[in-house]
């Protein structure tokens, strides 16, 4: 087993054994409701994802994908039901989830290496652990280069792979991804898949992936939820049956995989 | 890039229209026999400047001084406002409004006002500065603050940061570009503010010396005296602009 615990906090008095914790669903939805003025947004939302699991939520824009993720991030609140990360119900954003937006939040007056450390300042890593952290970061991004540049220097691709570091260098438990690679061009999304992979089977984190590619779930995911709009909810759950290590080569020209796209494609066909 | 040639061409057309303009002001005053008391030409302009120069230097160190006082006051004051009315939707309900109102009425209405209250020396000339200059920094401040992008707003929430930790490694930097904006519309204000107190009612400053001048008829001085205040108006304005150069990000969006 593959230790991520490395910056972990006691959350509780509950202490788990490892094995325990292992076996623990990291994130848990039962029941969830959440409704914008009248509008329904999501409706009996009941999931789990278990501790290093990578799940993807597939789904039709305004669905309501991205609403879910927030409420897990602890950035808005909900009705009914109820969220939980480690069994904990979850009220404000926590230190061992990391979340990774859509729109890249670097800021332009910090360099690349000062955004990327601005989540390590933030929460008061010491200087010397920072430092560490954020060249390995840089490196294991590709970013090395590009340090000291400033976010509008680069490429679109190199701001969200700077994002997603933003949140690597915390070390979370727990990644949660809102269309990291939506507003990309398909060759840069599809590179950056790869190495989001790559770093995720390194790392194994429990992550959760919202998306709206159906290539993109299935390449990465171990498990994919389908929601359909409308109220927002799951209709679909699909394990994704390919071996690991994947790769770019030779995953994506399987036959399953052909055919996980060719079902899901189906499904969100008849759901949005 | 331009080239040092292209760039060259567009000095030396800058260089050749004021020269042209120069010259038909210097000969069209002679040529069409415009008294001298209506529009006297720029060479006894030149000269009325160069005879006065201690008096012009030193009324103008006066008149700068009002004007610097004045809008660092207006610096200060907007920008404790502006963050105020940010954070506090009751000053935003009270106080904002009543700065709104005060912003509409004519300022230079205040002037004698501001003679009688503070006395025709320098503290009713820094008041007027100060009133001309004040409010479109809390304007720019406010704006700047206001205009956060949402999406850097919620990562910081998500980092668990602190209203401090997000006021100053996001908010101020993110409303800097908007302040400066301010600060440009304001330092010219300034300056408009200092002298038209100076005019109301003054002892001393280049608005003061032009009342002298015009009273006495010396509309070379007059002419001197406005074309010293510009000087003085378009070198602060670059000081403003030199500042501004620090806050590259205005308008970079990633």
């Amino acid at each position: 087993m593959v230790s991520t615990a490395t910056a972990e906090a006691p959350q509780s008095g509950r202490a788990l054994n490892p094995a325990a914790e292992a076996a623990a669903n990291h994130i848990e939805a039962r029941g969830l409701n959440k409704t914008f003025g009248s509008f329904k947004a999501l409706e009996d939302i009941d999931f789990t994802i278990k501790n290093q699991e990578f799940v993807s939520v597939l789904g039709p824009s305004g669905c309501g994908k991205s609403t879910l993720l927030r409420i897990v991030a602890g950035l808005i609140p909900y009705e009914s039901g109820s969220a939980t990360i480690k069994g904990e119900a979850v009220r404000a954003p926590r230190p061992d989830v990391g979340v990774v937006f859509q729109t890249n939040n670097m800021l332009p007056w910090l360099t690349v290496r000062r955004n990327v450390e601005l989540g390590a300042r933030i929460r008061n890593m010491p200087a010397d652990a920072r430092d560490a952290a954020v060249d390995k970061i840089l490196d294991v991004l590709s970013l090395t280069k590009f340090a000291d540049a400033h976010p509008h220097q680069l490429s679109g691709g190199m701001r969200q792979r700077a994002s997603i570091g933003q949140a690597l260098v915390l070390d979370p438990q727990i990644l949660l991804m809102d269309e990291p690679f939506g507003a990309l061009d398909a060759l840069t999304r599809d590179k950056l898949n790869v190495e989001l992979l790559r770093i995720w089977q390194e790392s194994r984190k429990t992550v959760m992936l919202i998306t709206h590619s159906i290539a993109e779930a299935v390449f990465l995911s171990d498990r994919v939820l389908v929601m359909a709009d409308r109220p927002g909810k799951i209709v679909e759950e699909v394990t994704i049956d390919l071996p690991r290590p994947r790769n770019a080569a030779t995953t994506r020209a399987m036959p399953k995989f052909g055919e996980y796209v060719a079902y899901l494609g189906k499904v969100m066909g008849v759901a949005s | 890039m331009p080239g040092v040639s292209s760039r060259l061409a567009a000095y030396s057309q800058v260089v050749l229209f004021f020269g042209a303009f120069l010259l038909f002001w210097e000969y069209g005053v002679r040529y069409f026999e415009v008294k001298s008391y209506i529009l006297p030409p720029i060479s006894a302009i030149a000269v009325a400047v160069w005879e006065a120069r201690s008096e012009i230097f030193e009324n103008s160190m006066y008149t700068l001084a009002e004007v610097l006082i004045g809008f660092g006051a207006a610096v200060v004051v907007g920008v404790m406002l502006g963050m105020v009315v940010y954070v506090s939707p009751f000053a935003q309900r009270t106080i904002y409004p009543l700065v709104t109102a005060l912003q509409t009425t004519p300022k230079s209405a205040l002037a004698p006002l501001m003679i009688v209250w503070f006395g025709y020396g320098f503290i009713s000339k820094v008041a007027m500065a100060f009133l001309f200059a004040f409010f479109p920094i809390v304007v720019a401040t406010l704006g700047g603050f206001a205009g956060t992008a949402k999406n850097l707003e919620e990562h910081f929430r998500a980092l668990n940061a602190g209203p401090w930790r997000t006021f100053t490694t996001l908010r101020l930097p993110s409303a800097l570009p908007s302040f400066i904006d301010g600060c440009r519309v304001a330092m010219p204000l300034a300056m408009i503010g200092a002298i038209i107190g100076e005019l109301v009612g003054s002892e001393r400053g280049l608005g003061n010396l032009i009342m002298l001048g015009t009273a006495s008829t010396r509309t070379d001085l007059v002419f001197g005296c406005i074309i010293v205040i510009t000087l003085i108006s378009l070198a602060l304005y670059a000081l403003i602009e030199f500042a501004a150069k620090s806050v590259w990000w205005r308008g970079i969006q990633v």
